[in-house]
């Protein structure tokens, strides 16, 4: 069976190239969000086995979304996605509990190389 | 790239650095007060900095960690939390020593051998006691006794955000291993201080295959090495870079663009020799050519081949000029030289440079180096009075030391001036009788003479052996390398006022003026350098002693040399009666003989160009060369037939 994935972005664009490179790979996307409440309701409402966040987000940051969905499941498996110079916003996301990250601009085979690290 | 160039980059950047915190360091002694004082720590810290981060990216643990240390005092000293006393100059000057030292160990691989221990602690003591995440390879050590394990990883190069990817490898880690302490600290990789190689201590039952695994698991990771307390300094086969070539031969020369350095490339000097060759070989082509194109009458090719000849001729000016390095390169380390031996003597010297933006050839400069360190230390040590002495003798305390570079024509002229007590031409003297080097009824000695004396092996008045200058090793030592560069050295004493000793270098290497000498048909240059005086050989300064035949020459005594003896060619046949062979009386040093030739034919700047030696052949050729008109001549290699 397929893992599934929940695509967190405010631009439409990001979540169709994230949802495309993890739906070839053979994922199968389930939900996306456009701020980060609506990423921690989708989360509690499907429990998908990934998760792909932006770290700015309208209406609650990808940060402060980690962390509710990580108190709402300790073993929630959350992918951090930053532009460069993100640093400290990287840094401060996988404190609050995501597993991993990518960079943008995303070259596909990094994407699928921190989903499979952050599935294992 | 490979591991060779990045050694070698590492090693010259390095030394650089190191060369900036000994400027800076001296700034700062003496004046931790003034203006500057803040720049100068900026600058020794940022040199440290660098050198930490080169040498963590080459693996080299203890450069990495005694810069480490330095760093860490630096860093409480430009926040102010630390007074620039005295004792921290000193504990601070040690370091660099230290550095300077480690650096070249490093690079062959010898780091161990230097014991950083006292020093480390010593640099420790200028910080408070409370440390969090101390890390250095005693403490390695430790935990490996303790059962613990220290662990080094690199991260791949182009991996993004490496620090934070760090960051997630300590969180894996830690899961499964109690973590002591970490290199860089985590606060340095939360500023994304971070060079890609991260190193872990750590305790507890995980099996190093299970760190391994969680480590590679967080991705982006290329090794994993556990290091031993028996073994902290990485093996030379380890991969040092990721990505490696296997090893090159040494003798490949190659481009290596610095990175960050503005608009300069790094050369190496092997593949400016060999641009410098072919460059002479140009100009022994262009004669030839331009001797056919005036023999064909045709106008538009003679034009033609003016025209690249002039192109020729600025080809080897530019390649010329681009083997010169301004002298600071290496002047800039000797005031440390100076400072120390005044300090170890109890002298005071006030030591200044003059003529830092003077060029000279790379390679001629490196090799002079150490000769000018030994000039510089003999006149701090038997130049400059004690501070005691200077007063009672009417002179400031202080004594002047000057070290200057002037352009003279198509040499160079280095000085060293001292205002010293002089050489003691009576002790001199009186050593030369009792050596019996010398007629005991000569009463003076010319400077020429004082040199000569002092130029021989083992030859010295110091009255005893003092750790700064040694044991009458100096003026010999330099006067047969500056010789050996085709340079002269001048000396000139004043009782009580002081002396300087010239040293006199061609700018290039490559060219050496030469005498042109014919034996038979065949032509010979004997390095100027080298030449004394040439004479006539008349019958009546031959003689043969013990069955050997010497030549009279302004009342001394010389072996002969015959070139047409050594190069197997038949006897002499003079044309006519007056027709006298040649004596060039040759010299190395204080050996001297005279070598006969047939004729003197002239003097040219010959372009020297290194050959094999056939196997078993003559020793006493250093070189080949093209004349002018093409034909080939061979290079005397004096020092060996003396």
């Amino acid at each position: 069976m397929s893992h599934t994935v929940l695509v967190c972005d405010d631009a439409i664009f990001m979540r169709t190239m994230v949802g495309d490179i993890l739906t070839q790979a053979g994922f199968e996307v389930i939900g996306e969000a456009e701020t980060g409440v609506q990423a921690v309701e989708k989360y509690q409402q499907l429990r998908p086995d990934l998760v792909t966040m932006d770290i700015v987000m309208p209406d609650m940051g990808g940060i402060d979304a980690v962390r509710e969905i990580c108190k709402l499941d300790p073993n929630a498996k959350v992918l951090m996605c930053s532009a460069m110079g993100q640093q400290a916003l990287v840094v401060e996301a996988i404190q609050a509990g995501a597993k991993d990250f990518v960079v943008k601009p995303f070259q596909p085979s990094r994407v699928l190389e921190a989903v499979q690290r952050v599935l294992a | 790239m490979n591991t060779l160039e990045y050694a070698e980059l590492f090693l010259s950047e390095s030394r650089e650095h190191v060369t900036a915190v000994n400027q800076a360091l001296l700034e700062l002694e003496r004046d931790a007060e003034g203006p500057r004082a803040g720049a100068c720590v900026d600058e020794i810290f940022r040199a440290v900095h660098t050198i930490k981060g080169m040498a963590a990216t080459m693996g080299y643990a203890v450069v990495t960690e005694l810069s480490h240390e330095l760093e860490t005092v630096l860093d409480r000293a430009r926040r102010r939390e630390l007074t620039i006393d005295s004792t921290v100059i000193d504990i601070l000057l040690r370091a660099a020593d230290s550095l300077e030292r480690l650096v070249e160990l490093a690079v062959a691989g010898r780091e161990g051998e230097l014991d950083i221990a006292s020093l480390v602690a010593d640099l420790r003591s200028l910080r408070p006691m409370v440390e969090t995440a101390e890390w250095s390879i005693s403490g390695l050590a430790a935990a490996n006794a303790s059962g613990g394990l220290a662990v080094r990883v690199r991260l791949a190069s182009d991996a993004p955000l490496r620090s934070v990817r760090a960051m997630l490898i300590l969180k894996a880690v830690g899961k499964i291993a109690e973590i002591t302490s970490t290199l860089p600290s985590a606060a340095d990789l939360e500023a994304d201080r971070f060079d890609g190689v991260l190193t872990i201590q750590c305790t507890g039952d995980a099996p190093r295959a299970e760190i391994e695994r969680v480590v590679r698991a967080a991705g982006d990771v290329t090794t994993v090495e556990f290091l031993d307390a028996t073994t902290p300094a990485p093996q030379p086969s380890a991969p040092i870079i990721e990505r490696v070539e296997p090893a090159p031969v040494m003798d490949e020369g190659g481009v290596r663009v610095a990175a960050g350095r503005g608009r300069h490339v790094r050369i190496d000097v092997r593949r400016l020799d060999k641009l410098m060759n072919l460059a002479g070989e140009l100009i022994v082509a262009r004669g030839r050519l331009l001797q056919l194109a005036s023999d064909a009458g045709d106008h538009a090719l003679e034009e033609t081949v003016r025209l690249s000849s002039r192109l020729i001729t600025e080809l080897r000016d530019e390649i010329t000029a681009s083997r010169m390095v301004p002298v600071s390169n290496v002047f800039d380390r000797f005031p440390r030289v100076v400072r120390d031996a005044a300090r170890a003597l109890g002298k005071r010297v006030d030591f200044s440079i003059e003529g830092r933006d003077i060029e000279l050839d790379r390679s001629m400069l490196d090799d002079i180096a150490d000769s000018i360190v030994h000039l510089l230390r003999n006149a701090v040590d038997h130049g400059i009075e004690m501070p005691e002495q200077r007063v009672a003798a009417g002179k400031p305390a202080i004594g002047n030391l000057v070290l200057s570079a002037t352009r003279d024509r198509s040499a160079i002229v280095i000085r060293v001036t001292d205002d010293g007590r002089g050489i003691d031409r009576d002790r001199v003297l009186a050593r030369a009788k009792r050596d019996g080097i010398i007629d005991a009824s000569k009463s003076d000695l010319s400077e020429d003479e004082l040199l000569r004396l002092l130029a021989r092996p083992g030859f010295s008045t110091a009255e005893q052996v003092t750790e700064v200058s040694g044991r009458g090793v100096g003026v010999d030592a330099v006067y047969t390398r500056v010789r050996a560069l085709g340079g002269a050295m001048n000396i000139r004493s004043v009782p009580g006022q002081g002396a300087t000793m010239s040293i006199r270098l061609p700018l290039t290497l490559a060219v050496v003026r030469s005498l042109l000498a014919r034996v038979s048909d065949e032509m010979y240059a004997i390095p100027l350098a080298h030449v004394n005086e040439t004479i006539e050989l008349t019958p009546d300064i031959v003689r043969t002693v013990k069955g050997k035949e010497v030549v009279l020459a302004r009342d001394e005594v010389l072996p002969l040399i015959r070139l047409r003896r050594l190069v197997g060619l038949p006897h002499y046949a003079p044309a006519s009666a007056i027709d006298l062979e040649q004596v060039v009386i040759i010299d190395v040093g204080d050996r001297r003989a005279g070598l006969v030739i047939d004729e003197l034919t002239g003097q040219e700047e010959i372009v020297v160009k290194q050959f094999d030696a056939v196997r078993d052949g003559p020793p006493f050729f250093g070189g080949a060369t093209l004349l002018g008109d093409g034909r080939p001549c061979l290079i005397v290699d004096v020092s060996s037939l003396l």
